[in-house]
């Protein structure tokens, strides 16, 4: 049984729910409609068995630091898939102690999560048609986790755009769902042409695709390096442009807060805790390659620190609470990034910055997961208003999802010995490790100051959201009826389940270094001494939760008067946030429009040059005709007398010769 | 006993003849079940001649030259040498034959034709005989030419297809039905006249260096006589130039593509459905059997930068013209140039990668676009109307159409999974590492082609299929059935193509290995060009430019654009 298991563990973790699909879209579509949740729950739950159970099998006798170099893959081809020339991609699943631990975060979190869909999206008419949508996404997240090649991970890194594309134009009669699907897919593919031609890259450098070739020995990447060390900046840039675009970082960050028009299940699974991860993931996966390009991780510093501040300035003021925490996700994505680029650091940084980064991302979800859950349980009691300032006072009437948004709200704000606290707190250590040594230590320097702006703000506007919905007079929107209801079990479970998580799990697998060491018996990684605790990380992170919080308390409990006066007094600023600095107006004038009206001008240059010189040259003919055609009028007159000139010319000119001749 | 592939290419002739003499008059009830018929035999034949053709044993790599067709039929037509003391000893053969590329598009074009012939079923009422007769013509002319291996016989089922398609455009189409005939018949034949005087200046040239070639106009025997004796790189450079100028209008390669949106949006949907999935393959497939293993220098030095620059240009410009579409018909006819870029990108990396993908990428072009030209058909039947502006919501009235659009769209923009992505990929992928560096330009280029037909083809489902219901009027009365979802019969013609798209896009391996031979061999030819020839050629490829400019064009009739 246990060899078994052992084998056919890998691909039963993405077979199950690709079975739920399979079963919904078949059968689920026509019978028993009302029950379509049922395979994928049954599906995840197997799901999420097995990768616990592949916990095990991929690092086998317990681990500790001591172990590192025991590090292992487990992997199985499942088929070949395109093998011609030199491009040989089967479809191979493989699983080290990265994936196993991304791939419990993805079935545990989609597991709570379709439990909650199933009474959120009752009575909906597409009912069985979300989960069918939703079994294909944990599919491919499964896959794209266990892909075995880069090839394979882009055909699931496109895979669950299209999921996505799916989930957020869900309501696609919605015409602003339909365009924000599309925006969605369309800027994700600008990430993906990135990404697809740092993979043409790799196959033309390293003539193979293969993670196992690549990551886990040395030898190919030591061999490029010595000939063309240039060429692996190009392909980090150009891996970390698909990681852009997927996880929504600066200047591809427009798509993820209209992705919001999707269900809210959706946003929390795949716009929060899953897949705009995939970008995280797929950094932290070429780590190999990244630390022999200090510059490009600088870039990734830096794109991050950008991204997190942007999202965070855009955060303070939007009234949709569930755009507040798509621009939080968008931010603390930029904080992941942040610490994986601090890799550029220093030489024995590389691994710390994946850990944290990837324990960011475990944590994340967690929290960010129960505060979407809680917001859809406010929009369901709201009568789907999420427009805070339409109702307020909700923590006697909704005191389930009240706690349950608080703890998530807690986590992520950084409150000492909550989730989010353990994993920001070792970005920011790492980051300040960074500044105080090598050759960067300014440019770490500003990026650190960034991340803790950013965090102070983090705590800001995430109780300002907390506090406008939860406290201050109760006030329903008429949409929601008379007597609102709290979230009933189906949705309650999962948010208190999730909510323990985000209070916990941090504490549970940050300090204790259970999720560190365990990631460390990735192949591939680089090896690094016991990062030292920051205490003073910890001291100013923790001070800055409570300003934060303290201060969202002052304007938005105790007076929210002054907040009025700020209104007016830096309405221009307010505005600017409001409308997210202006960046996706920017990209609509400056960018759509522009090639929108290119379009246009190649519509006219094929149609009046283009076009028109075929018609000229077709015209050539006809013009050479109508020249000769008054020739042949047909009038027998001039025929004789043409007749008559040619016979008086041919006897003048017998006659010459005759002439001659004598 | 004729074999199974002569049955298979004259089978729908006969039909078609045996359906216009017998029942000139029929109804188009009687004429559409003759011509599913007769499609659905061909259909079936062209499997039985697929079986027997896996069932052959392997050729071994050194046994055979750079085309080698299998289950051949070979008689001599004309043998010159007969002819006096002072002729050629050539001879003009009728040389059948089959090898795995042109086994796939063969099988591509049967399946086509089902689907044609079911979108029509109620669209065509007036002189549907007739019009069955020209779409069954029409598929032997396709069959022909993928299964001729004499050059004059290619030729002649070659220009052979325009007769039926123009007559199916020209009275069968849309309001500028004439013009759009005529367009395309005279450009497209003045290309073609081109590209015949290229082949037999090949042919002579040939028969002049090599005098012992008793076969000449036999493809094979001329690709083997040209691997072992090639042409000087002046004269394959001349000779390249004509022979493209035909297959580059029928590609149709920019900026020599005008001619096919103007024909698309006047042809009847299911002359759109076979001009698109497997007309225009002709082009390539010519570049692919006439080019590729004749001029190797040619192609390497000329072709890989003036065709490649050619098909990324068109990639970008094709996607943005189909942006600026209002007509969806005439969008997915401007995506076709842009798809039809990436399989010449891709016959043009000249590796085995590039090629196999070429090919590939002309089956998928053919499965998706044909699903995309069939569906505007069907929505158009039921509305009269293509404009994007005037559909909106079409997904919510027709769910299973809104399903067949959304599927059919992600086949075409190359979602991973689909069809679409392989072939996409390896053209990209082997134009990426062909011709020293400028391969990674067109191949950026291509790539950034695959971001617009995104936002152009999801435009149209977003528009047009999504958002609220806004849609042109219903007819009611006597004579008007309510507007219903897709019905058996368009799921018939619809599902074998999606189903397709999804099977070759998830196990691409077994159409891989099956023109792979050939791919290796016409690839094994570039192997050794570049390691004995290094930049013999460059000032042709740099003087390209002007010269293709000289190209003769094209004469039209005296109709112009109204």
């Amino acid at each position: 049984m246990t060899n078994w298991l052992n084998e056919n563990i890998l691909w039963l973790i993405p077979a199950a729910p690709l079975l739920a699909c399979l079963w919904i879209v078949l059968v689920g579509q026509v019978i028993g409609r009302k029950y379509a949740h049922r395979p994928l729950v049954l599906g995840l739950a197997v799901s999420l068995a097995a990768s616990l159970y592949l916990l095990t099998v991929v690092v086998p006798h317990g681990f500790g630091h001591d172990e590192h170099e025991s590090s292992h893959s487990v992997m199985t081809t499942v088929y070949q898939w395109i093998k011609i020339g030199t491009i040989d991609v089967p479809v191979t699943l493989r699983a080290d102690a990265m994936s196993a631990l991304m791939l419990t975060m993805v079935t545990s979190v989609s597991l709570l999560v379709a439990i909650f869909a199933s009474s959120y999206m009752k009575g909906d008419p597409g009912y069985p048609r979300f989960f069918a949508a939703m079994s294909l996404f944990v599919f491919s997240m499964c896959m794209l986790v266990l892909a075995g090649n880069f090839l394979l991970l882009f055909v699931f890194w496109e895979a669950v755009g299209l999921c996505s594309y799916l989930l957020i134009g869900f309501w696609f009669h919605k015409p602003s769902a339909a365009a924000a699907a599309k925006k969605a897919f369309v800027v994700n593919r600008i990430g993906d042409f990135g990404l697809i031609l740092g993979i043409f890259l790799i196959w033309q450098t390293f003539g193979t695709l293969d993670f196992a070739a690549l990551f886990e020995s040395p030898k190919l990447i030591d061999g490029i390096l010595a000939g063309q060390p240039d060429i692996l900046h190009w392909i980090c840039i150009l891996l970390f442009i698909g990681a852009v675009g997927k996880s929504a970082q600066f200047p591809l960050q427009v798509w993820l807060p209209d992705a919001m028009e999707g269900p809210t299940p959706v946003s929390a699974l795949i716009h929060a805790a899953t897949m705009v991860t995939a970008g995280v993931y797929l950094v932290a996966r070429c780590t190999p390659f990244f630390v022999h390009a200090p510059y490009v991780q600088m870039t990734v510093a830096g794109i991050g620190a950008a991204t997190a501040l942007i999202a965070a300035i855009t955060a303070l003021t939007q009234y949709d609470l569930k755009r507040v925490l798509a621009y939080s996700t968008v931010s603390q994505l930029g904080y992941m990034f942040m610490s994986l680029g601090a890799a550029g650091g220093g030489e024995g940084l590389a691994l710390h910055a994946v850990t944290f980064a990837m324990f960011h991302m475990f944590t994340h979800a967690f929290f960010k997961a129960v505060l979407f859950l809680s917001a859809g349980s406010v929009m369901h009691a709201m009568g789907d208003v999420i427009d805070m300032r339409r109702f307020s006072g909700l923590r006697k009437a909704l005191p389930i999802t009240h706690w349950t948004f608080l703890a998530g709200a807690l986590a992520l704000a950084g409150v000492p010995l909550l989730s989010g606290f353990w994993s920001k707190d070792e970005i920011l250590a790492v980051l300040a490790a960074a500044s105080r040594e090598g050759e960067h230590a300014g440019f770490y320097g500003i990026i650190l100051a960034i991340a803790l702006l950013t965090s102070l703000m983090t705590a800001f506007y995430t109780f300002r959201a907390y506090f406008m919905t939860f406290w201050g007079e109760e006030k329903f929107p008429e949409e929601a009826g008379h007597h609102p209801h709290d979230a009933p079990p189906a949705m309650a479970v999962p948010l208190a389940i999730l909510a323990v998580a985000a209070l916990g799990i941090g504490l549970m697998t940050g300090p204790t270094h259970l999720y560190g060491h365990y990631l460390h018996h990735t192949p591939g990684l680089p090896h690094a001494d016991e990062f030292p605790i920051d205490w003073l990380m910890m001291g100013i992170s923790s001070i800055l939760a409570a300003v934060g919080i303290g201060t969202a308390y002052q304007l938005y409990v105790v007076s929210p008067k002054i907040v009025e006066n700020l209104q007016r007094r830096l309405s221009l600023a307010y505005q600017a946030s409001q409308n997210g600095l202006y960046i996706d107006w920017f990209g609509y004038k400056f960018i759509a429009a522009p090639l929108r009206g290119l379009a246009a001008i190649c519509e006219f240059v094929d149609r009046w040059v283009i076009d028109a010189l075929v018609d000229c040259v077709g015209f050539i003919p006809g013009l050479f005709g109508s020249i000769i055609r008054p020739i042949q009028n047909g009038m027998v007159q001039n025929y004789a007398a043409v007749m008559m000139l040619g016979l008086v010319v041919c006897l003048i000119s017998v006659l010459r010769v005759l002439v001659e001749t004598h | 006993m004729p074999s199974l592939l002569v049955i298979m290419i004259f089978l729908p002739a006969i039909a078609a003849v045996a359906l216009l003499l017998l029942d000139p008059q029929a109804t188009a009830v009687r004429a559409r079940w003759v011509a599913l018929l007769a499609t659905v035999a061909t259909f079936l034949v062209s499997w039985g001649v697929a079986a027997q053709f896996l069932a052959l044993p392997q050729v071994s790599e050194t046994a055979r030259g750079p085309v080698h067709p299998q289950l051949v039929q070979r008689h001599t037509w004309l043998d010159l040498s007969q002819a006096g003391p002072h002729s050629p000893g050539v001879k003009l053969e009728f040389f059948l034959g089959l090898d795995g590329i042109s086994l796939s598009l063969v099988l591509l074009t049967t399946i086509l034709t089902i689907s044609s012939v079911l979108v029509s079923w109620t669209a065509i009422k007036d002189r549907a005989a007739q019009f069955y007769a020209c779409l069954l013509i029409l598929e032997t002319g396709l069959i022909g030419v993928f299964c001729s291996f004499d050059i004059l016989l290619f030729y002649v089922f070659f220009e052979f297809t325009l007769i039926p398609l123009f007559f199916l455009v020209g009275i069968w189409g849309g309001p500028l039905r004439r013009y759009a005939a005529g367009k395309f018949f005279v450009y497209t034949l003045a290309g073609s006249l081109i590209t015949l005087l290229g082949l037999v200046s090949l042919v002579v040239t040939t028969v002049q260096a090599n005098p012992g070639l008793t076969t000449p106009f036999s493809i094979p025997d001329l690709a083997n006589t040209l691997a072992e004796h090639p042409l000087t790189p002046t004269v394959q450079f001349t000779l390249f130039l004509m022979i493209a100028a035909g297959f580059m209008v029928k590609v149709p390669l920019f900026p020599f593509h005008t001619w096919l949106p103007l024909a698309h949006v006047e042809a009847p949907t299911a002359g759109s459905v076979l001009l698109a999935g497997v007309l225009l393959k002709l082009g390539t497939y010519g570049f692919l059997r006439m080019l590729l293993p004749m001029l190797p220098d040619a192609c390497l030095h000329t072709g890989l930068p003036l065709i490649g620059a050619m098909a990324s240009i068109g990639i970008i410009y094709g996607s943005f013209c189909a942006l600026s579409q209002n007509d969806i018909k005439k969008l997915v006819a401007y995506s076709s140039v842009a798809h039809l870029g990436f399989c010449m990108l891709g016959l043009f990396a000249l590796n085995i990668e590039g090629i196999s993908g070429g090919v590939l990428q002309m089956i998928n072009h053919g499965l998706s676009t044909g699903a995309l030209f069939c569906i505007v058909g069907m929505f158009y039947e039921r509305y009269h109307t293509r404009q994007l502006n005037e559909l909106g919501g079409l997904a919510t009235k027709l769910p299973l159409m809104g399903v067949a659009m959304v599927f059919t769209s992600f086949a075409s923009i190359g979602l991973p999974g689909l069809n679409g992505f392989v072939g996409e990929f390896l053209c990209l992928a082997g134009m990426f590492r062909a011709g020293d560096g400028q391969g990674v330009i067109f191949s950026a280029l291509g790539a950034m082609g695959v971001v617009l037909g995104a936002w152009y083809l999801l435009g149209v489902v977003q528009h047009a299929f999504f958002g609220p219901v806004h849609l042109p009027a219903e007819h009611h009365g006597p004579g008007h059935e309510p507007i219903a979802d897709l019905n058996a019969r368009e799921v018939a013609a619809l599902a074998p193509l999606l189903g397709l798209c999804l099977i070759l896009g998830l196990f691409p391996q077994p159409l891989l290995d099956l023109i792979r031979p050939d791919v290796e061999a016409v690839a094994k030819l570039y192997g050794n060009v570049r390691a004995t020839n290094p930049n013999a050629f460059m000032h042709a490829s740099l003087n390209n430019h002007a010269s293709q400019k000289n190209l003769p064009s094209v004469a039209l009739g005296s109709e112009v654009r109204p």
